[in-house]
């Protein structure tokens, strides 16, 4: 699980400025919450761009997570890099006026995807790209809302896990008071990922690296001592979020058919 | 049995722009341009040099036929001073809609030899076998340098190719490759070079042969090359190693009469049974029990 830091980190900015220019972009775009992952997020790409192409958007909803916005700018100020604020208050609230809920996933996914949205429009306006801030611990757990934090265009930090972007994150010297916190998904207040998930993020990556990386499977699990139920939940997790990880299955008609047998790479012509 | 001193081989650690022939044209030209300033006798490019790695259905927008592609002419023309490792999709008129991974060796302004790639990754993250069609021989060749033998990729790392190659007579095999990096840990650089490093180094001392192997660099839907690209001596000695990753022009000077040397100190040519070989293989695929 440890990772060479400096390794993984030219490799990473590399592969964001690569993409970037492939496809004529010099800037990036990242939503910027004040947690570990955007933050880590920010600094590579501000040694990959240069801070001045990097943009960091604060959407908060409201005044709550008012600590974590402090700790963006903290992030931001530290990087040189630009940052714009927009309350998605109005926006969200707006839409629930007319569907009430009391259902915290309903509004978070709500939330995610209003960030989203407002992350595209600045992608077109500022002619930037947007870098994707999930690890590889919430794409194996489904932990993210699909077309809301997980939508990007290039994700640099997903294959790392979440105790691997904790790694890198001090190596690239980010804040402690962020390295410290709880991770949270920021779905509402006093919400902890770990907390939501039953499970610590050290003990879900004991489990995933074992059982993705090393291709064990439950019994090699259980002999290595690790709890059956934590277990049996993680496999779960990931079983259930398979939909997360790919596009949708198009129903086959014709000969040569989107996805089956049209095939060509991302970078294609780059 | 050749003698020539001070062999300079030039290993063109690339980016190769995925199907784009004009982009890497340019690149090949620029490479061959810094080689010839530096004397080099022989300049190896990775796999697919010509087109990129990952293609998919772009396949058949790259396909060129050596014997008729105006590239292909171009190279020959340029391989008159400067002997060439090219890596291309290889579709024959004859054999049209058929397209192989190929590696080309090109001196004195002709093809001196084509190899087509026996085996195709088609595991995990790689897929070759869906698009293209598998060689089906290893044959050594005579080239300026001694006789020769070329591998691609994922052939060098089948312990048969390299053996073949040594039973054909190879002192020198030149490998050209586009291996992904694959699992960071807290060692220097990916755990899967180690394993081409491992292969090159027991390959060229336990073949007394000389051991070139060009890999790539740069980054394709966000799979990592590894780079790492080296030159192992016919006495097993590393000679020169780019980095890892990164784009570069790695020089290693080899002086092929140490093959002779080598195979004086260690005899494993000499003292090599192939009719052995032969024999067990046929019990084995007849499933013949002793």
């Amino acid at each position: 699980m440890t990772i060479n830091c400096p390794f993984a980190v030219r490799i990473l900015t590399e592969f964001i400025r690569a993409e970037l220019a492939k496809f004529g972009f010099q800037k990036g775009v990242l939503g910027l919450s004040g947690g570990l992952d955007s933050s880590v997020c920010a600094a590579l790409a501000a040694r990959a761009l240069g801070p001045g192409n990097v943009l960091g958007l604060r959407l908060p909803y409201g005044k709550s997570f008012d600590a974590d916005k402090d700790d963006a700018g903290i992030v931001a100020d530290g990087l040189g890099i630009r940052t714009e604020t927009i309350d998605i208050a109005p926006m969200v609230d707006a839409y629930f006026e007319r569907r009430p809920t009391d259902s915290r996933v309903r509004r978070g996914n709500k939330m995610a995807r209003e960030r989203m949205s407002i992350l595209y429009d600045y992608s077109a306006s500022e002619h930037a790209l947007i870098l994707g801030t999930s690890n590889k611990t919430e794409l194996l757990i489904g932990y993210g809302t699909i077309h809301g934090d997980m939508a990007c265009a290039i994700n640099p930090m997903g294959d790392l896990y979440k105790t691997q972007v904790r790694q890198l994150a001090a190596y690239l010297e980010v804040p402690e008071r962020v390295r410290l916190k709880k991770p949270t998904a920021g779905l509402w207040d006093g919400q902890t990922d770990e907390d939501e998930l039953g499970l610590s993020y050290a003990e879900i990556d004991e489990i995933l690296f074992h059982l993705v990386d090393e291709r064990e499977n439950r019994g090699d699990l259980l002999a290595r001592g690790l709890d059956a139920g934590k277990i049996d939940r993680v496999m779960a997790l990931i079983r259930s979020s398979e939909f997360k990880r790919q596009l949708p299955p198009i129903a086959k008609l014709s000969v040569r058919t989107v996805g089956h047998d049209f095939l060509y790479p991302y970078d294609w012509n780059k | 049995m050749c003698y020539f001193y001070g062999m300079k081989i030039a290993l063109a650690q690339i980016a190769p722009h995925l199907g784009n022939l004009e982009k890497n044209w340019d690149l090949h030209q620029e490479a061959a341009a810094k080689a010839r300033q530096a004397q080099a006798d022989l300049l190896v490019f990775p796999e697919l040099s010509l087109t990129g790695y990952k293609l998919r259905d772009l396949v058949e927008s790259v396909a060129q036929d050596p014997e008729r592609s105006p590239r292909f002419r171009e190279l020959m023309a340029l391989s008159r001073d400067l002997a060439l490792v090219v890596g291309f999709i290889e579709e024959r008129g004859e054999e049209k809609g058929i397209f192989y991974n190929s590696a080309a060796f090109l001196a004195e302004g002709r093809i001196v030899h084509i190899h087509r790639k026996v085996f195709l990754p088609t595991f995990g993250m790689f897929e070759e076998a869906r698009f293209w069609a598998p060689g089906n021989h290893f044959g050594t060749f005579r080239s300026p340098f001694g006789q020769a033998g070329m591998m691609i990729c994922r052939d060098f790392l089948h312990l048969n190719a390299g053996y073949l190659l040594f039973a054909g007579g190879a002192e020198m095999m030149i490998t050209i490759s586009a291996a992904p990096g694959r699992g960071l840990s807290g060692e220097k650089g990916f755990g899967s070079s180690r394993m081409w490093e491992l292969m090159g180094e027991s390959l060229s001392f336990f073949t007394t042969s000389a051991q070139i192997y060009c890999n790539r660099a740069g980054i394709e839907d966000g799979m990592t090359f590894a780079g790492g690209s080296f030159v192992f001596s016919p006495k097993g000695a590393l000679l020169a190693q780019a980095p890892y990753f990164e784009e570069a022009l790695l020089f290693a000077e080899l002086d092929p009469a140490d093959v002779r040397k080598a195979r004086q100190t260690w005899p494993w040519k000499r003292d090599d049974k192939p009719e052995v070989t032969l024999n067990s293989l046929q019990r084995i695929l007849l499933r013949h029990d002793d």
